[in-house]
């Protein structure tokens, strides 16, 4: 079994990754106290061949499990996951599936030639030691050992790992976590440079900068569901569209945000020092409110990523509203679904600046 | 089996120069120091003499003790993500196992051959029967201790316990007899030891189970011995193995 490879045929035609009523539990320890954890709660995922898709969420939200069950590392605890229409590991056995994996550990002992060859061993056929070197700009270090080399070096060296197989989808968890600007600049270099046509590429990331300028479609990640799903443009006009903050007076403070709250359309309500900041569908509204009560210094911006980001992801994390759940599919009016692309009306500027996370 | 991935793992190992020392040259120097220059080497034990008693004793050292490191950084490794790294290829779990059992017995054939080269060149007395079967008994029981660094690796999970399992093994070396000849109570206690069954084994086709203080060890002794240690370790690498994978 481990050097069979799998024809390719027969799986044409399937979606690239397909998950259904994805869940994953991790029991609770014995001893510890600790409850037992719902990491993945129902995600549904369909990922067409060719696609570069985002998978962004706050730390906690599920992303790597899920990406552990599409590379055959975990099992679900109940739902299924499919790969080119076959089981994960069976995907992977067959090459048609690599990852680089955030926690993807490797000897440090080993130089960087020698790993590139030691996992090229276990694969019957594979792209040339030299090709992946070259591609991931590892012949400077090929005789280096791993543990002298820095952790975007590393980092690049498991992206040669991964393209060994010539993969049909490639995962990537976190690729850029804990580098600089200039090696998360190099890797994303080199990812594009390897752009071979047809590539699938999903890959998880708390950066909405890479999210935003690497992939064609976010799928929005939080508590373990996806809380959205689009291209960019869509995620950014799922932010509930403007942020209104000004002074608050501060004897009526807290008062007034208690009522804010309660206002029609307002997303997230937050308090900065004696200022208060609120993401809302209905800025005039907000506004003419904030006004009336008193408040001063007032301000309206349009939402970039970032709000639409932490709007969708607080908002589930508190009480999972109903406009923000893709799994609940008595929701209807929504801009959920990917192949809604009639949601452009919203008057989100969408020339504005993200911040980047 | 994997050759390529086999001999890069083996000599990625063999060129960890400070592992090596303490794997294959310390026991040599062991017996250089116990064997080799005490004034009683050329005194007849059994079907040989005490040198050759030495030589297999600081053999059956090492190859445990190269077997134990092997395998309990393999285990550590595993669990830091190698293991993940390797779970992205078509490699099986049973190939991944097969190939460290062929690094840990290729590791641990180091000392015994250092040690019985050195014993031929400095005196080392013996029928060729208590050679050649000596020295298999060495390697062949050492892969018992490959389940207990196996063992102390998976429970443990750090790069640490890849040393205590080490070190562990120069406690037990001098609770089963190997160091110092033993005698009385302490004796009595060795033989319920870990390593005691292992070593009187390798020497028995030597001594045929006499010891130095003028006893003698009825070959099922030994054999009980190593039996209910491999019994004991297999149940508790198999608990550790099963435990570390439901976490995951």
């Amino acid at each position: 079994m481990t050097t069979t490879p799998l024809p390719p045929t027969g799986s044409s035609g399937s979606p690239a990754v397909e998950l259904r009523s994805l869940v994953k539990t991790f029991p609770a320890r014995r001893g510890s106290g600790r409850p037992a954890v719902r990491a993945v709660d129902g995600i549904d995922l369909r990922i067409e061949p060719g696609e570069v898709v985002a998978f962004l969420g706050p730390n906690g939200a599920g992303k790597t499990t899920t990406l552990d069950v599409v590379l055959g590392l975990t099992t679900p605890t109940s739902g299924t996951a499919e790969v080119f229409g076959r089981a994960p590991r069976q995907a992977v056995v067959s090459g048609q599936v690599s990852a680089v994996l955030q926690t993807g550990g490797l000897l440090r002992d080993l130089t960087v030639r020698e790993t590139v060859r030691m996992i090229a061993s276990t694969y019957a056929v594979h792209t040339p030691v030299d090709e992946v070197m070259a591609r991931a700009g590892l012949e400077p270090l090929a005789d280096r050992r791993v543990s002298k080399c820095s952790g975007g070096e590393q980092q690049r060296l498991r992206f040669a790992l991964a393209l060994l197989p010539d993969p049909r989808l490639l995962v990537l968890d976190e690729p850029t976590a804990g580098m600089d600007v200039t090696a998360r600049r190099d890797f994303w270099d080199a990812m594009h440079a390897d752009a071979s046509a047809g590539r699938t590429v999903v890959f998880a990331t708390h950066y909405l900068e890479e999210a935003d300028s690497f992939a064609d479609r976010i799928v929005l990640v939080a508590g373990g569901r996806v809380v959205a799903d689009g291209t960019t443009a869509q995620i950014r006009a799922r932010a509930s569209g403007r942020i209104v903050s000004a002074t608050l007076p501060p004897v009526r403070a807290a008062e007034l945000v208690a009522q804010l709250r309660t206002l029609p359309g307002v997303g997230s309500v937050e308090e900065r020092g004696t200022r208060v900041v609120v993401a809302a569908s209905d800025s005039d509204a907000v506004a003419r409110f904030l006004l009336a009560a008193g408040g001063s210094d007032l301000e309206i911006a349009a939402a970039g990523l970032e709000e639409a980001f932490m709007t969708l992801t607080t908002a589930s994390a508190t009480a999972r509203t109903s406009t923000t759940d893709t799994t609940d599919t008595t929701d209807t009016t929504d801009t959920t679904d990917t192949t809604d692309t009639t949601d452009t009306t919203d008057t989100t500027d969408t020339t504005d600046k993200e911040l980047v996370g | 089996m994997n050759a390529t991935f086999v001999l890069l793992d083996l000599r990625r190992i063999t060129r960890n120069w400070s592992a090596m020392f303490f794997t294959a040259v310390l026991p040599t120097f062991f017996y250089l120091i116990f064997g080799a220059t005490v004034d009683a080497k050329g005194a007849d034990i059994g079907n040989g003499n005490v040198a050759m008693y030495v030589m297999i004793t600081m053999a059956a050292y090492g190859a445990v003790l190269a077997a134990t490191s092997v395998s309990a950084n393999a285990a550590v490794e595993r669990v830091q993500g190698w293991g993940r790294q390797l779970g992205l290829t078509p490699l099986a779990d049973s190939s991944f196992v097969a190939g460290k059992a062929v690094v840990a017995m290729s590791v641990a054939a180091i000392p015994v051959a250092l040690t019985y080269a050195l014993g031929v060149a400095t005196g080392a007395r013996g029928s060729a029967t208590a050679w050649a079967l000596s020295a298999l008994l060495a390697l062949a029981g050492s892969s018992v201790f490959a389940v207990y660094g196996l063992l102390v690796g998976t429970a443990f999970q750090s790069e640490a316990s890849a040393g205590a399992a080490s070190g562990s093994i120069v406690v037990f070396a001098f609770l089963g007899n190997l160091f110092v000849p033993l005698s009385g109570g302490l004796l009595a206690f060795a033989k319920f030891t870990p390593l005691y069954g292992y070593a009187a084994l390798a020497r028995y086709p030597l001594t045929e189970g006499w010891l130095t203080d003028g006893s003698r060890d009825p070959l099922w002794l030994p054999i009980a011995n190593v039996v209910v240690w491999t019994l004991v370790f297999g149940a508790l690498a198999t608990w550790f193995v099963r435990r570390g994978r439901e976490r995951q």
